[in-house]
């Protein structure tokens, strides 16, 4: 269990965390989500103390971490893949965070082959590769068997065989009745591993909910029209609320109204319809709608025509910035 | 990546650790122990101590090969000839200590320390007493060494010295123990500017340069500025009584005793440690 009660952080003028405050289950896999820059990083490093908060609490289970007894046993985190000497074997190092709390050398063992890293745990972490220094960073936060797990981007440079370990992971740890904190840009990855999501942006909660309520409502509330009297169509339709976008003459894209309103409109004028859908938004299309005004850094889209730009084209956006 | 062997019925936890086990638990003798398991695991630890090693035991043979050569010595008593090497033995010391904590901080093990240590003094004490112990035990072996293998030269002049000597013994702990405060004293500024290169000119200025320029220069606020550096003061314990009797009357600051000079370079080490651990409990990691 994780709680955030008006985290702040500040570097100077800028302000990266701004007062969140939240709550991380035990039992459920919660994620993280948010642009680049958007403070994940500075959060789940200020839950284990590396960074000291300008202003809030955070505590897990029930204290701030550098008050346990135990802290290995509380949380393990993976927070930046290189924080290892690079000169050091991987067994080494996961030796000496082993001896910190009298972690038998068993469990060291057990961690490397855990994370498939026997073949190179006599070897100096300088020459491993980012799926690798990957694997060594999550072994680390398992060897004190913790309760908690916070993991930053786990999955980067894992292959797709490590990106399906992780989720497995993860998802066995949760059910375990650990509390499971991770963020990751792969929004996909996240719905397929998150049961509940917290999205950040600009260093303020944006969402903080299960993840299908999160889907739900971006969902239904854009519709997908193809017909030949499009123009005719818009005409009807037009009023408060209701907003068109085309990207070619005879598709319209409809939000603010429902596909029953259209294809009675539409009968009624005895206009003939090709196609009436409504868009069920993915995870990923409510992530860059909840996060559109919230990325620090836009990248400007070039060759891509005003009225090209549709929902899809939208999504290239902070996709594009994603590390 | 052959294996991946976690199968979501096996347990990740093992049994290894028990979750009721009271003995998984953060203590400061088990922090020592894994600060030990740090340093002796880096190449940079077993290359600077070997390298001290050989420079202290090499610039003692070339002084005593050298002394044999003159009429009756170059008046250098035998304690100082088997001490001759710490002047490049403190350098060698100093780049390690520099490395124990900013190599952490280059690389981004720190993290990982003080996630583990998460109150963070435990983990600073820790890596001292690992240094210290390891500069005095090197540097002490180091010199007993040059004291066996200068023996049958130093022998016929009547130099060799004489390790039951009160004086004798003096010169030749506080050559240890001077070489140990310095790498303290390196250790800290490592800690204060977490960078290796930033603490190395610092620590290599101060003790090649400053100190010097200071010696030399002829105006009263350097004379009296001048014994109090680190380096100055601090090297008066391991000055045998001949050398203080001969430059000692011409001094125009303050003459510090052997020991005085000892205290003063501590004083120095724990005023910059302690700076260094409040600082290290308020920055970011």
């Amino acid at each position: 269990m994780i709680e955030a009660i008006g985290l702040t952080k500040r570097y100077g003028a800028k302000t990266a965390v701004d007062g969140v405050s939240f709550t991380v289950a035990p039992g459920k896999v919660t994620g993280f989500l948010g642009p680049n820059g958007a403070g994940k990083s500075t959060t789940m490093r200020m839950v284990v103390g590396l960074d000291r908060p300008t202003g809030g609490t955070v505590t897990v289970n029930g204290r701030p971490y550098a008050q346990h007894r135990s802290p290995l046993r509380e949380v393990g985190a993976l927070l930046d893949a290189k924080a290892v000497h690079t000169g050091r074997s991987a067994y080494n190092h996961l030796l000496a965070m082993a001896a910190t709390h009298g972690v038998a050398t068993s469990r060291v063992t057990e961690v490397i082959e855990m994370t498939g890293l026997e073949p190179v745990a006599r070897k100096r972490v300088g020459g491993f590769s980012l799926g690798m220094g990957q694997r060594l960073g999550i072994a680390s936060a398992l060897l004190g068997d913790p309760r908690t797990l916070i993991l930053d981007e786990p999955v980067n440079g894992l292959d797709p065989e490590g990106v399906l370990w992780v989720r497995n992971l993860v998802r066995y740890l949760a059910g375990e009745g650990r509390t499971v904190f991770l963020s990751s840009h792969l929004m996909s990855e996240m719905a397929l591993t998150a049961d509940h999501i917290i999205v950040i942006g600009r260093g303020r909660i944006i969402a903080d909910a299960p993840v299908s309520d999160i889907v739900g409502r971006a969902s239904g509330t854009t519709v997908r029209v193809r017909s030949p009297h499009a123009t005719r169509l818009v005409e009807l339709l037009s009023g408060p609320g209701i907003t068109v976008t085309s990207s070619e003459p005879s598709s319209l894209e409809i939000t603010g109204t429902t596909a029953q309103a259209i294809g009675e409109t539409a009968a009624s004028a005895q206009l003939v319809l090709h196609e009436l859908t409504p868009v069920v938004s993915s995870l990923e299309d409510a992530y860059m709608s909840l996060t559109q005004d919230s990325v620090e850094y836009h990248s400007t889209t070039t060759g891509l025509h005003p009225h090209h730009l549709g929902a899809h084209a939208a999504t290239t956006t902070p996709e594009g910035l994603a590390r | 990546m052959s294996t991946t062997t976690l199968s979501p019925t096996g347990s990740p936890a093992g049994p290894a650790v028990d979750p009721t086990a009271d003995d998984v638990r953060l203590t400061f003798g088990r922090v020592v122990a894994s600060e030990w398991i740090k340093f002796r695991s880096l190449r940079s630890t077993v290359w600077t101590l070997g390298i001290t090693f050989v420079l202290m035991v090499g610039s003692s043979l070339l002084m005593a090969a050298g002394t044999v050569g003159t009429d009756g010595g170059i008046g250098l008593p035998g304690a100082s000839i088997i001490t001759f090497g710490y002047y490049f033995g403190q350098l060698a010391m100093a780049v390690l200590a520099v490395l124990v904590i900013s190599g952490e901080y280059g690389t981004g093990m720190i993290r990982s320390t003080f996630a583990a240590v998460p109150t963070r003094l435990p983990a600073l004490a820790a890596k001292a007493i690992v240094l210290a112990v390891t500069a005095f035990v090197v540097s002490m072996v180091s010199i007993l060494v040059s004291w066996l293998v200068t023996y049958r030269m130093l022998e016929p002049l009547g130099l060799a010295a004489d390790l039951t000597d009160p004086e004798t013994i003096r010169v030749v702990l506080g050559a240890g123990l001077y070489i140990t405060a310095i790498a303290l004293f390196a250790f800290a500024l490592g800690a204060l500017l977490r960078h290796t290169a930033a603490a190395l000119a610092t620590v290599f200025g101060l003790l090649l340069v400053v100190e010097t320029v200071f010696m030399a220069l002829p105006q009263a606020f350097f004379r009296n500025v001048s014994p109090f550096l680190p380096g100055t003061a601090g090297q008066r314990v391991m000055l045998p009584e001949e050398v203080l009797e001969m430059t000692d009357p011409g001094a125009i600051g303050p003459v510090l005793g052997p020991w005085e000079g000892y205290a003063v370079l501590v004083a120095w080490v724990v005023v910059l440690l302690a700076t260094a651990a409040v600082l290290l409990r308020r920055r970011d990691a």
